[in-house]
């Protein structure tokens, strides 16, 4: 790594544009974003051979979903069985491909689908080795913290040799003749610049939950990743596909967004009532309740039938339902909600007085918010994209699950990012390109120069949210053509009006938090219009994805993705058949209710929450 | 009825332009369970955009500990310390404010 200063327009016509300085860093691959996709990735491209700068937008080993994650690795029984765990000897790799699937409601990259269940037991056996601790397994998964795993992989990044660079963000990737020749960085709390020569970039930055309100997320993820990648020019897909997870805290404030409730309620039951204390989800088919409730189906099932009753008015004051435990005997409860939560407390959060309410007999009001994005980046099996140097890697792809996900996202990032860095790192050993061009480089440069001195204009936390909570309301569990609609046209008008129109209270350099906010503003209103388009061009309900002027799964048009091809100005849509590989595919039309039926009972007679 | 409001004081300096630290008072509605970086959040997007905290990364909710401050002199996460009345915020290393209440860390930030 070359590092050196470069003064800037020293005499330049503004006494504040004066003594800019952009740093310059030189790597074989870059690899941006600080989860486990991507140090998994930087670990794999170091042991190829190359050079390798990873970028964590936050603090190193706590940024990203990972560490926010409870977190299940899943595999095939089998395999976990051959690890040396109880597993499921029973379980077959024919098994859990079908249920993975069939889970996603057929809509799955079936390449993908074998490429996850097939590195798998690799990846766990070599966290393993790196001296992950386990807490307990069950028949598909292994149980464990998504901090740990987040340690074991910045030690082993640090012993690989591989350049890690906290609080950075990038902002835009340079290309030329469509292959990636740089990337331009801000250093978030010194301001600098930071001009990236490299040959290779990993794609690891993650879901883009801070595009809605409330979420379930780290406050660093707004998407920025699938939305430079897609101005770089690579294909993005299926982003309408986007999950919210159930039974998430809507109160008090300190805890919203958390999900200790929906944990709690996989692993020791309770019951769910509305604002008139009835139990509605006697209403559904009691197998459906049962799968629905009881595995990570829950996600899809329970949002839906939560948004059915809050659009019934029959919601609680913040928009979600009551959880409490019930019938369940209150030793039973705690023992079972403890298991993850030990004493009521995670790490800093004290959730004893959430014990409390529910020793009492009380429930507290949940609700559904943004969790998983199964849409993004679209890659191959070798995790390339169409853009020539540019791989993606783990939530930031469109990956294996569909329309939806049940089997592990913790899973997903590691078999994505030891592939993405294997292949980026033999990939930019062997290449060379063009230097990035300067005048790119002083063309972003000056737009964010020129935000930073627009001090009169609109306040930026406000234009955000007031998307972010239209976003939450258009694109949930439950969709219709009119708010799909309005929405977009909200878009447009703030892309319009009020984006050109942001300003900032303080030019300082220094921790600039509005010139970051305007920034992830604009991206995560890229990918807002790609799944509100995409929405409503998706005349089917499936998986996560329910319009309710299309309430059918429909097998006959639909079984293709959505994919968006960067245009001068957008994009266009277009869309991609699926290609069975070892699970041919369904025919004909069915309710949404009855296929989510179907998929839940053609899982294989393997135990577990998988 | 006017809503309950605190008095929150919070460290402001910008070694580049300031010359000393100073205090800022901002007057905050209060609600049930909020936390003081509830507090700082409806500040910094009600009434002060200057205002800077370790906001662009981190979870809120007491698991990446990038928040850590001090509240009324003590050391703690401002994301799971609960705010009820008037509340000092300051930042755990005043001589090493980057701006407001961050801070630089150790070597390349990591716990």
């Amino acid at each position: 790594v070359i590092i050196q200063e470069v003064k800037k327009n020293p005499g330049s016509k503004s006494a504040r544009r004066q003594a800019m300085s952009a740093r310059k860093v030189e790597t074989d691959v870059l690899v941006i974003g600080g989860g486990g996709a991507g140090f998994r990735a930087a670990i794999a491209a170091r042991d190829a051979g190359a050079e390798v700068t990873l970028i964590s937008k936050g603090p190193l080993a706590r940024c990203g979903a990972t560490p926010m994650a409870g977190a299940d690795f899943t595999l095939d029984g089998l395999s976990l069985s051959k690890l040396g765990f109880p597993g499921a000897p029973d379980d077959t790799f024919e098994k859990a491909f079908n249920d993975i699937v069939t889970q996603g409601y057929y809509l799955n990259n079936q390449k993908l689908v074998e490429q996850y269940l097939t590195a798998a037991p690799d990846r766990l056996k070599e966290l393993i080795g790196w001296g992950l601790n386990i807490t307990f397994s069950e028949e598909r998964a292994i149980f464990t913290s998504g901090i740990g795993i987040m340690d074991t992989l910045l030690s082993r990044a640090r012993a690989s040799g591989v350049t890690l660079m906290a609080d950075t963000m990038i902002l835009d990737l340079l290309t030329e003749n469509g292959q990636v020749t740089g990337a331009f960085g801000l250093d978030v709390q010194s301001g600098e610049y930071i001009h990236f020569k490299i040959k290779a970039v990993v794609m690891a930055t993650g879901g883009w939950h801070k595009a809605f309100w409330p979420n379930t997320g780290m406050r660093d993820l707004s998407g920025e990743g699938i939305a430079m990648a897609h101005r770089a020019g690579a294909d993005i897909g299926n982003m309408e596909f986007i999950t919210f997870c159930c039974n998430v805290l809507l109160e008090p404030p300190m805890w919203l967004g958390s999900i200790a409730t929906y944990v709690i309620s996989l692993l020791a039951g309770g019951t769910l009532t509305n604002r008139n204390g009835e139990e509605f989800l006697n209403e559904y088919d009691p197998l459906m309740v049962q799968i629905g409730t009881g595995m990570e189906w829950n996600k899809s099932f329970v949002s839906y039938v939560t948004m059915k009753e809050v659009n019934a008015g029959k919601g609680g004051p913040q928009g979600g339902i009551f959880y409490g435990r019930g019938d369940v005997p209150w030793d039973d409860f705690e023992k079972a909600a403890t298991m993850l939560i030990p004493k009521w407390k995670y790490k800093a959060m004290d959730l004893r007085p959430l014990g409390e309410k529910f020793k009492a007999g009380e429930s507290i009001e949940v609700g559904s918010a943004v969790e998983y994005f199964d849409g993004g980046i679209r890659v191959n099996q070798r995790f390339e994209t169409n853009v020539a140097g540019l791989y993606a890697a783990g939530e930031c792809t469109l990956g294996p699950f569909g329309a939806n996900r049940v089997f592990s996202a913790i899973t997903e990032m590691l078999v994505h990012g030891e592939a993405a860095g294997k292949n980026a790192g033999a990939w930019a050993v062997k290449s060379s390109g063009p230097d990035p061009k300067e005048a790119t480089l002083k063309f972003h440069e000056d737009q964010i120069e020129t935000l930073r001195n627009r001090m009169s204009g609109l306040r930026i936390p406000e234009v955000r949210r007031k998307v972010q909570e239209a976003a939450h309301r258009a694109l949930g569990p439950i969709r219709n053509p009119s708010d799909l609609a309005s929405f977009v046209k909200l878009l447009d008008n703030v892309k319009a009006d009020e984006l050109p129109n942001l300003s900032v209270s303080d030019d300082s350099r220094s921790y600039n938090k509005e010139i970051i906010d305007a920034i992830e503003l604009e991206n995560m209103m890229t990918l807002l219009e790609a799944a509100a388009k995409s929405a409503l061009f998706r005349t089917e309900s499936r998986g996560v994805h329910y319009r309710e002027d299309f309430p059918d799964c429909d097998n006959d048009n639909w079984l293709k993705e959505t994919i968006l091809k960067r245009t001068k100005d957008g994009f266009a849509i277009e869309t991609e058949g699926i290609q069975p590989v070892h699970k041919s595919l369904p025919s004909g039309k069915m309710p949404y209710l009855d296929m989510m039926k179907t998929m839940m009972t053609s899982r294989s007679d393997i135990g577990g929450h998988h | 009825m006017n809503p309950k409001t605190a008095k929150i004081k919070v460290f402001r300096f910008n070694p580049k332009k300031d010359g000393s630290p100073r205090l800022q008072d901002y007057d905050v509605p209060l609600t049930e369970g909020m936390s003081a970086m509830d507090a700082l959040d409806y500040i910094y997007q009600n009434l002060d955009g200057t205002l800077a905290y370790y906001d662009h990364a981190g979870c809120s909710l007491g698991i990446c500990a990038r928040c850590n401050g001090r509240i009324n002199g003590k050391p703690g996460l401002f994301c799971q310390t609960p705010i009820t009345a008037d509340t000092i915020l300051e930042p755990l290393s005043k001589d090493k404010v980057i701006k407001d209440l961050v801070f630089k860390r150790g070597k390349d930030q990591a716990e």
